[in-house]
């Protein structure tokens, strides 16, 4: 329903503001990168805007900060409805590994509302661009669910030999059979 | 010996004063001195011998030495050492004497280390919150070992507003940021306006403070924190994993092999590579030249692409371990990077002829933002700008690390020390940046990735490392400990320094050349906030007063 919402919407182009609420500024490079000949994302009619009351779209990265959660919720609100905020980066989407410190509030739906998100540290422009496209229905969702096979815990120490051994590689399987298993 | 020499003369000047002295190597001085006496040993390193500010740590050492620890770091530059002045600070009224009178570059160090770790100096001109959020209750400093890494204090009060100092009188106020477009990441400043005309500024940053030291303290291992460390900043990431795990090298003594150093040099060089297009790309979007600033991306993107194939990713290249490094170069990928570079050599040419001949760049930023000497000298700045300005200061060579001893390159400076000057320094180190990395394609042996090290790293040894990260000199103390991890690690990233000079570039200057000036130091407020958002509070008033300002001078004369 989002979906054709989207389409009805934000059909003929989005405007975006990001927001970074105190991030590493890798995501936001990427997000610059976007805009720029490669990715090229206004031929999708999607434009960065300086201001929210301009924008359609808030692109949030980084973690929700405790200096900077007013200030966010306060940008967030001065979007014009209809709206829709994108969690781009491991911190937006899931605070990052600083999740838990002092300073740091954890991912950024603490603050604003999220309806899409973007991992990756930081993602890939193309990652970026195709999140957006699938979130506005221009494409069509792809991928396959992966699991994340750590390797054995604890952490290596610095010592060369607990490492991972040159070769190895760590391992994603797909769990799209496993997905389609019942459950009990 | 100069580091041998160094202490000579404070010896001399000295004598009992100095408790004592470690000279671990020829590039490194620690010296341990009376708590009374560390100003006045603080002045005669930076003003007669003329060293490099470089920055203050707080450590709390009270379950190792029963005391609080400050060090003082400095550079001296010519001579290839980094000199670290110590001082023990009983736990029971943890105050020491302030040095920022003396040397005006340390006033941020020790508002952070009266946050952080509560130590007070005292006689500091201006000793207002700087790194804790406005929410903060007073007298919980959470660098102290007996806070926890995720302690949520008492007396935490979200409604709790920023006391900003009263504005001049006939100025009004103009709010910039924390949100602003032409800023990438969250900082604010209250500007002070007469008309068009800036006269001050009050500085609210520190507002990317993620605790990142306290949580390498609290749970990291040796082997994690290079991780932690190029996360600091999401553009010189690389910098500050290499320094950080250079600081642990040198505290216990090891030494990486030499293809390894020349892995790290070639990515630390693709790093400054891609850094500098985004900022000449971002300078010229900022004076509103945004073909270029296009332009730049484009020439960039295969720098991004040749990171990922050698690292795996277009960023964070996850490079470096204590000992050595995880990525190989193979035949294939130096083939490719010397496309990459020669290509890069190629169509970088035109773009700075276009903007050496603009008119219009030059108009937006000639005599704008301009940091004399004085300035770069009191404030400590690093980097461009300080080259900008005719100081040649770089660490690659002046305190030369990896492989950059046995490499030839130009240290690349100015003389007009304005936003143009820094403009030119920048796109002319991309050309020698191509040429180091040439070189190192060129000489690179084969050989071992990674030093085999078998036992514990000793504890309580402390290292320095300084890295010329694209923007200046990245400098990391560690302080090695148990449990596999450090006992402290201070990060002070270039823009730590430089954005201190700030007030003092835009005073008197229009508003509409308020954002080049702030962009022309390549800001990170990232790697500067890396440890808590603080509210900072400059103004080139608070600075520095101008009767302050001519005592310095007359000083040094």
């Amino acid at each position: 329903m989002l979906k054709n919402l989207c389409r009805k919407m934000f059909g003929r182009s989005l405007w975006v503001y990001h927001a970074n609420s105190g991030g590493c500024n890798g995501c936001d490079i990427e997000v610059l990168n976007v805009l720029t000949p490669y990715y090229d994302a206004e031929r999708f009619g999607i434009r960065l805007v300086g201001s929210p009351r301009h924008a359609d779209v808030m692109l949030c990265q980084g973690p929700a900060m405790r200096p900077t959660a007013q200030a966010l919720r306060r940008a967030y609100d001065a979007m014009p409805a209809p709206k829709l905020v994108f969690a781009i980066g491991s911190c937006a989407c899931g605070g990052g590994v600083w999740h838990d410190t002092y300073n740091v509030l954890g991912p950024v739906e603490k603050i604003v509302p999220v309806d899409f998100y973007i991992p990756g540290c930081p993602p890939r422009p193309e990652a970026i661009l195709y999140g957006v496209a699938v979130a506005l229905g221009l494409a069509d969702k792809k991928t396959a669910p992966v699991t994340f096979k750590q390797a054995e815990l604890p952490i290596p120490r610095y010592h060369p030999g607990d490492l991972r051994r040159e070769g190895d590689m760590i391992v994603y399987t797909k769990v799209e059979t496993w997905m389609r298993q019942p459950r009990g | 010996m100069v580091a041998r020499e160094r202490l000579t003369q404070l010896k001399q000047r000295f004598g009992p004063a100095i408790q004592r002295a470690d000279l671990p190597a020829e590039d490194r001085l620690f010296v341990f001195v009376d708590a009374d006496a560390v100003r006045d040993v603080c002045r005669h390193v930076f003003r007669e011998l003329d060293a490099r500010y470089v920055i203050t740590v707080g450590a709390d050492d009270r379950p190792y030495s029963g005391t609080y620890l400050v060090a003082h770091n400095f550079a001296f530059d010519r001579d290839h050492v980094l000199v670290s002045v110590l001082t023990h600070v009983p736990p029971e009224q943890p105050a020491l004497d302030s040095i920022s009178d003396v040397v005006p570059a340390a006033n941020w160090a020790e508002r952070e280390m009266r946050d952080l770790v509560g130590i007070e100096p005292v006689g500091h001109s201006y000793p207002k919150r700087l790194v804790l959020p406005d929410a903060w209750p007073e007298g919980v400093h959470p660098l102290r070992k007996d806070f926890a890494m995720n302690q949520v204090p008492e007396g935490l009060d979200d409604t709790r507003e920023f006391a900003f100092d009263e504005p001049p009188p006939g100025c009004t106020v103009v709010p910039f940021g924390p949100f602003h477009p032409t800023l990438d990441e969250p900082a604010h400043f209250r500007l002070y306006l007469e008309g068009e005309r800036v006269r001050g500024c009050e500085y609210r940053g520190f507002m990317a403070h993620r605790g990142i030291e306290k949580l390498a303290e609290s749970v990291m291992t040796y082997n994690d924190i290079p991780m932690l460390a190029e996360r600091i900043c999401g553009i010189c990431g690389c910098v500050h994993n290499v320094a950080y795990a250079q600081a642990v090298e040198s505290a216990a003594a090891l030494r990486t092999p030499p293809r390894a150093e020349y892995i790290r040099t070639i990515l630390l060089e693709i790093e400054r590579l891609h850094s500098h297009l985004l900022w000449t790309g971002l300078a010229c979007h900022i004076v509103g030249f945004d073909t270029l600033f296009m332009q730049c991306f484009r020439i960039r993107e295969p720098v991004m692409w040749i990171a990922e194939k050698i690292s795996g990713n277009r960023k964070t290249y996850a490079l470096c371990l204590i000992g050595g490094v995880r990525w190989d170069i193979t035949p294939a990928l130096k083939t490719e990077l010397l496309g990459v570079v020669d290509t890069l050599d190629r169509e970088w040419r035109p773009v700075v002829a276009a903007v050496s001949r603009d008119k219009n760049i030059q108009k937006r930023t000639r005599g704008v933002g301009v940091a004399d000497k004085t300035l770069v000298k009191n404030a400590g700045l690093v980097g461009p700008v300080a080259r900008a300005s005719g100081v040649a200061i770089d660490c690659r060579r002046d305190h030369p690390y990896a492989a950059y001893d046995r490499l030839q390159f130009d240290v690349v400076t100015a003389d007009d020390a304005d936003v143009w000057s820094r403009l030119m320094v920048r796109m002319h180190e991309v050309f020698e940046a191509t040429r180091i990395i040439r070189q190192c394609l060129d000489r690179m042996e084969p050989g071992p990735l990674q030093l085999p090290i078998h036992d514990e790293l000793p504890a309580g040894r402390m290292g320095l490392s300084s890295v010329e990260a694209p923007r200046g000199e990245s400098h990391h103390f560690v302080i090695t400990g148990e449990n596999n991890r450090p006992r402290r690690w201070r990060v002070r990233a270039p823009t730590y320094q430089n954005l201190q000079g700030i007030p003092a570039m835009i005073k008197d200057q229009q508003l509409a050349d308020m954002t080049i000036s702030l962009g022309s130091i390549d800001p990170c407020f990232s790697c500067t906030d890396r440890l808590e958002t603080v509210d900072l509070r400059t103004g080139a008033a608070r600075v520095w007063t101008e009767a302050e300002l001519k005592q310095l001078a007359r000083h040094t004369s």
